[in-house]
């Protein structure tokens, strides 16, 4: 039997007092044990939190060019200071924060929905069906993700947006997940109570939805989050090497402005350090998540750090 | 990364350890090879750093060379900005600062009196640098050979359209034949200025070679033979050095002293931080452009550093490349002149200037550089005045444009963004290459802010598609005309009959028929002649203005950084013998200039 | 072990080089970009000049790489130079040989990704293995989150900072390059020690930014295999608790662990990229950059073939070796 998460205990101990109650205590008491988790959904939720609210002090058109006098430290008037070509950082930043994070989810999101459905169907069934995923994803995993990136980016011309490069890293970001998540399947293909599903007649995409796909939970979420993170991460790659979509002002074009301007030795460090600090806000509350949901699916670790 | 180590079976450390002793076994066998060829090369000199020059060049490749090893002029891949240029030295060099001619390995030349024959007289007592004397054949060889292989390599198509034979009368001359009358072969082809200008190769090692993959490179045999004083030491993707070869000719002849400098180095561009960071601690002494807001750090942290204009704006010279934004002109809705004025007048280029280029450039009214500096140009600017007045190119007028776009029926939609005839939205989508990020979202914003959509990249195939007229607009530049109109001409020249078989660049892919015969009959009259070709000049005019088949911008800076630590002797505002980039054929002026500080 | 196993292995193996090197082989192409073209306009441009042959030059290169042959008579030449590692000629630096290209880059790329992938898989699992054990000392579990933290930030990023920091202000670093500009390759102490000096920021940015992924793996692998039978029995047995950690846990842990190593050699190329292009190093990493933005196939070609061959073997290798230490695995997958 895999060991039930905590929360579950609590939720039937609450059930009595009504369900909505019992679970948000159960959800808050474990949060309350878990740093990680907690920590890494502060991160996050704070981060978004400054975005959106910072977002309705400015207009978004200030993220364009020539908003405003170039090159301006922070100041009250413009809290983040201004870059080379006028845009209002303050604007960017928070309209970037939010972009950079749709970008992720749309990307990281679809990866993994695309990737456990495969990964479900290819280990539950096996065989040929098995053989030809497998071959697929490995083929995928081998090819470098850069150079399909790239030659995706310059099939589709005109038309780049934020939403499109979102898909475009989507249609790599499933092979990983594709891969892991059917190597867990197998695992649990072999547990006992799915042994027994099967002798009692319960139908193959019954004993996916059923049994394994409520066990796998923890671990596809920590497979979201790593998705998540591994679509941000592309996304900014591509922007930074000047192969993203320069009206967005998504992190990745910043630091690309960055980088292009050589803004850290020209001392302008409101143009480098905010979109640094955010960037390191992502990936580590991603992280800390991601460390999080390794115990929940794993209470074992919780004796550590 | 993500990294998850949820997999199944069983493997032993051991594989590792054995992958990463594969690894560094094949890493140490492969680097001995390279470095061996390094000492083969010869003795590599210890030459201390204060003869020593280092440039930094873009390498056109993120950080390296890719083309260290070709060092022939004609294969496809090479770069004689990096390096080809200052070791093939020319018949002469052309300097449009100074509105100079220096004659260099020719005496003098003389054209017939149609212009159909060219007779070039090289002075005696030069020596290519295995000792072997140069002579007329090597130009007669490099010439006929340029005109048999016609498009196979570069520039030969150029003479294959005008050369009929090329023969060595005696040691010292050299006598070409043309099919037609050709009176600015030796400037335009036969001399060095900017980035044009015919390498003469020699014919004992050349001969018998496939020049499209001969690439003149063996360090052991002495490759590239060349009659320069510099000789290729040592290159690998992130350096390559250059020696002075003291055996060079020309000190002999008269033509020139040794230069000081014993070593030059050329770097690759790493990055504007890395090209700062290495004028600041003096690591570099010329390199390529800031950009303009980096001087001010760069002044800070090295008093020793200037530029053309010294430590003032515009940081550096007009270049011979004035840009537009080309629309292409076989496109709807860029097919039609007043769609190309309306844009025209729709841009603020003040704007563009200040943010974009940080108030380093200037305007530009026709597709060449900048009459002031480039004197030669001056008659053409002064003549087409009035013209100017009544198409004024560089005029920025809302109000103009948008009657203009009106009258061809585009409208602006509740957001105020036009749409065009059909009603359709409409987005102008811009691409470009190199330094021009600094200006494309500016360029951009400002079209936005008068209600035309627009958008700016830099995708990787931007020369692809522009060449094959697969763009819809391009900011891009002139390589044209820098003493005489004809060549800025020829841009737009869309076929020619006086030139038979003639291919033209014409990037905007506008085409007049009566324009075209008019820069033919321009091809065949001598610049001399400044009467008709004020005359013909004018009268292109007439018919190019209110077509306006791209939309001026502005001029293009060079904006060197000169490093006064090691060496001096620059060209600057107050001296300005010849333009200062040493990319450009010119260079080797600039080489025998430079005095040592120490 | 049963033929039948390894010959399927063996087929798996081929097969997967086979499809990848057909995906390598058609998606340069699908972009659509003129390799010819791009090249001869560019280099034309950026000397500011434009000679009239252009065109006629774009036709002839076309003829000469081949380029205008049909596409499958293109592709069986591409598997036939495969098969015999002739990688031909670079179309953006042609008379070059990708060979040679590859081989004056493949020094750097290996020494710097090797070394510090190995560095930081080490470092990573011993790191995540401490994590996990009870015994550890109290100053390893402190350092532990803001190491992980650190490697949480995309390792380009960390670079940059790098470079910044220890670069810049500090001095005490170079910043780019793989040696002294100037300097000439010799096989020298000196020369060596320079090297190694230029290496030390991008290695650590890397080994910096992959030790996390590596630690937290362990980690939890480490707890999965504590909770097994046979460590309990050997606590039971009364083995030393270094013994236990070191023998039973480690050992066991690591297998999974160098599982992903494998998978992620083909991971590393893509970060190799970034890795060169923010400190100048001259590897393959940017070799291929540019050999995609130029869709120069037969570069691009040669050195993800090398890549896909090497992954391929490797995994072939591992799934040889498997069976060898755990034979529970050819009685599954048969």
């Amino acid at each position: 039997m895999t060991a039930p998460a905590a929360g579950e205990d609590h939720e039937r101990a609450g059930r009595s007092q009504g369900i909505n109650s019992g679970a948000m205590r159960a959800v808050t008491g474990y949060l309350r044990r878990n740093s990680s988790l907690l920590v890494g959904l502060a991160l996050l939720f704070g981060l978004i939190a400054f975005a959106v609210i910072g977002g309705l002090f400015v207009d978004p058109q200030n993220a364009r060019p020539l908003s405003t006098r170039p090159l301006q430290p922070p100041s009250w008037a413009l809290p983040f200071g201004s870059d080379r070509q006028g845009r209002n950082l303050f604007a960017v930043i928070t309209s970037g924060t939010l972009l950079t994070l749709r970008v992720g989810l749309i990307a990281g999101g679809l990866g993994v929905t695309i990737g456990a459905a495969l990964a479900f169907v290819s280990a539950y069934y096996g065989g040929w069906v098995d053989t030809v995923l497998r071959s697929i994803v490995d083929v995928g995993l081998t090819v470098p993700n850069l150079m399909v990136l790239i030659v995706v980016a310059l099939m589709l011309r005109q038309g780049m947006t934020v939403d499109v490069m979102a898909l475009v890293i989507a249609s790599l970001a499933w092979l990983y997940p594709a891969r892991t998540i059917r190597s867990q399947v197998l695992t649990l293909r072999e547990r006992a109570y799915v042994e027994i599903a099967r002798l009692s007649g319960v139908s193959g995409p019954g004993i996916i939805v059923k049994e394994i796909l409520p066990n796998l939970l923890p671990y596809l979420m920590a497979s979201l989050v790593g998705s998540v993170s591994a679509a941000i991460l592309a996304s900014i790659g591509l922007d930074v090497l000047g192969l993203g979509v320069f009206e967005a002002p998504t992190l990745g074009m910043t630091l690309y402005w960055v980088n292009f301007t050589g803004a850290v030795i020209n001392g302008w460090w409101w143009w480098w350090l905010a979109p640094i600090i955010v960037v390191g806000i992502i990936f580590i509350g991603l992280f800390l998540i991601s460390v999080g949901l390794d115990e929940v699916a794993n209470p074992r670790l919780r004796r550590q750090v | 990364m993500e990294n998850q180590s949820w997999g199944s079976g069983a493997t032993r450390r051991d594989f590792i350890k054995y992958s990463a002793l594969l690894a560094s076994g094949l890493a140490l066998p492969i680097s001995l090879i390279r470095v061996s060829e390094a000492i083969a090369a010869g003795e590599i000199k210890d030459v201390p750093r204060n003869r020593t020059l280092v440039t930094v060049r873009d390498g056109g490749t993120d950080g390296k060379f890719i083309e260290h090893e070709l060092w022939s002029p004609y294969v496809i891949g090479s770069n004689p900005q990096l390096g080809g240029n200052i070791i093939y030295e020319p018949l002469a060099f052309y300097s449009a600062f100074a509105d100079k001619e220096i004659l260099w390995l020719a005496e003098g030349y003389s054209y017939s009196p149609d212009y159909k024959e060219l007779t070039v007289k090289t002075r005696s007592g030069i020596t290519w640098s295995d000792g072997k004397p140069f002579s007329a054949e090597d130009v007669a060889y490099s010439l006929n050979t340029l005109n048999e292989l016609g498009a196979k390599v570069k520039w030969g198509k150029d003479v294959q359209e005008v050369l009929d034979s090329a023969t060595a009368v005696n040691a010292n001359t050299t006598l070409l034949k043309f099919k037609l009358p050709a009176p600015r072969f030796f400037n335009h082809m036969l001399s060095y200025k900017y980035d044009i200008g015919l390498h003469i190769v020699p014919k004992h090692i050349f001969e018998g070679q496939d020049w499209q993959k001969f690439a003149a490179f063996d360090l052991e045999k002495g490759y590239p033979v060349t009659t320069g004083p510099w000789k290729v030491v040592n290159v690998s993707p992130t350096q390559k050095v250059l020696d002075r070869r003291d055996s060079w000719w020309g000190v002999k002849a008269g033509v020139a002293k040794l230069p000081e400098v014993e070593r030059i180095v050329l770097l690759p561009d790493t990055g504007e931080q890395q090209l700062a960071q290495g004028l600041i601690t003096n690591a570099v002494d010329f390199s390529t452009g800031l950009q303009v807001n980096t001087f001010p750090t760069v002044f800070k942290g090295n008093s020793n550093i200037t530029t053309f204009t010294g430590r003032e704006l515009p940081y550096g010279n007009v270049d011979w490349w004035p840009t537009s934004l080309y629309l292409n002109c076989e496109r709807a809705p860029f097919d039609n002149p007043k769609f190309r004025w309306a844009m025209s007048y729709l841009i603020d280029r003040q704007t563009l200037i200040d943010v974009g280029w940080g108030g380093s450039s200037s305007l530009s009214p026709l597709p060449m550089p900048d009459g002031s500096v480039y004197k030669g140009l001056q008659p053409y600017f002064d003549a087409a005045k009035p013209l100017l007045e009544k198409y004024p190119t560089n005029e920025f007028n809302p109000g103009k444009g948008a009657k203009l776009l009106a009258e061809l029926g585009w409208k602006k939609d509740s957001s105020g963004m036009y749409l065009d005839a059909s009603g359709k939205p409409f987005t102008l989508e811009i691409i470009s290459f190199f330094d021009f990020p600094s200006v494309g979202p500016v360029l951009v914003e400002l079209l936005r802010r008068q209600g035309m959509n627009a958008t700016y990249g830099q995708p990787p195939d931007m020369f692809d598609r522009y060449f094959a007229g697969n763009f819809n607009g391009v900011i891009f530049g002139h390589g044209g005309s820098v003493s005489d109109p004809y060549a800025t001409l020829r841009l737009y020249q869309s076929s020619s009959e006086a030139i038979p078989g003639g291919h033209l660049v014409n990037l905007s892919r506008w085409k007049n028929a009566e324009y075209d015969k008019i820069v033919d009959e321009v091809y065949v009259t001598p610049p001399s002649d400044t009467t008709k070709m004020k005359d013909l000049w004018l009268k292109a005019m007439a018919i190019w203005l209110p077509e306006l088949p791209d939309v001026q911008l502005m001029q293009f800076y060079h904006r060197l950084p000169m490093n006064l630590t090691y060496w001096k002797g620059y060209p600057t505002k107050d001296d300005p013998y010849v333009n200062p980039a040493f990319f450009h054929a010119t260079y080797a002026l600039v080489l025998h200039r430079l005095q040592a500080t120490t | 072990m049963p033929i039948f196993y390894l010959v399927k292995r063996v087929g798996v193996f081929l097969l997967i080089v086979w499809l990848a090197a057909t995906v390598n082989f058609f998606l340069p192409r699908l972009g659509g970009e003129n390799p010819v073209a791009q090249k001869i306009m560019q280099q034309a441009a950026l000397g500011g000049n434009l000679h009239v042959g252009m065109q006629g030059m774009i036709k002839e290169y076309e003829e000469k790489f081949g380029l205008t042959k049909p596409l499958w008579r293109q592709y069986l030449t591409y598997l036939a130079d495969m098969a015999r590692f002739d990688f031909n000629y670079s179309i953006a630096s042609y008379p070059r040989r990708v060979s040679n290209m590859i081989l004056e880059g493949l020094p750097w790329t290996i020494a710097l990704l090797s070394v510090t992938t190995v560095l930081s898989f080490i470092i990573g699992n011993v790191l995540g293995a401490f994590q996990a054990w009870p015994g550890a000392p109290r100053w390893l579990m402190l350092f532990m989150p803001p190491l992980l933290a650190m490697s949480a930030v995309p390792f380009f990023l960390l670079g940059l900072m790098l470079v910044y920091v220890v670069g810049f202000t500090m001095q005490l670093l170079p910043l780019y390059g793989g040696y002294t500009s100037g300097a000439i390759p010799q096989w020298s102490l000196s020369f060596a020690l320079d090297v190694l000096r230029h290496a030390i920021l991008p290695s650590l940015a890397i080994i910096l930014g992959q030790l996390g992924g590596w630690a937290l793996g362990m980690r939890a692998m480490m707890v999965t295999t504590q909770g097994e039978d046979y460590v309990t029995f050997a606590e039971a047995k009364g083995l030393k608790d270094g013994t236990i950690f070191v023998h039973y846990g480690i050992r066991n842990a690591m297998l999974p662990q160098a599982t992903a190593l494998a998978l992620m050699l083909g991971q590393l190329i893509s970060g190799a990229v970034l890795v060169e292009i923010v400190f100048g190093y001259p590897g393959v990493g940017t070799l291929l950059f540019e050999g995609i933005k130029g869709s120069d196939y037969f570069l691009v070609q040669g050195i993800v073939f090398i890549v896909i061959l090497g992954i391929g073997l490797a995994t072939l290798i591992l799934d040889l070796i498997y069976p060898l230490l755990d034979p529970r695995i050819i009685s599954r997958s048969v």
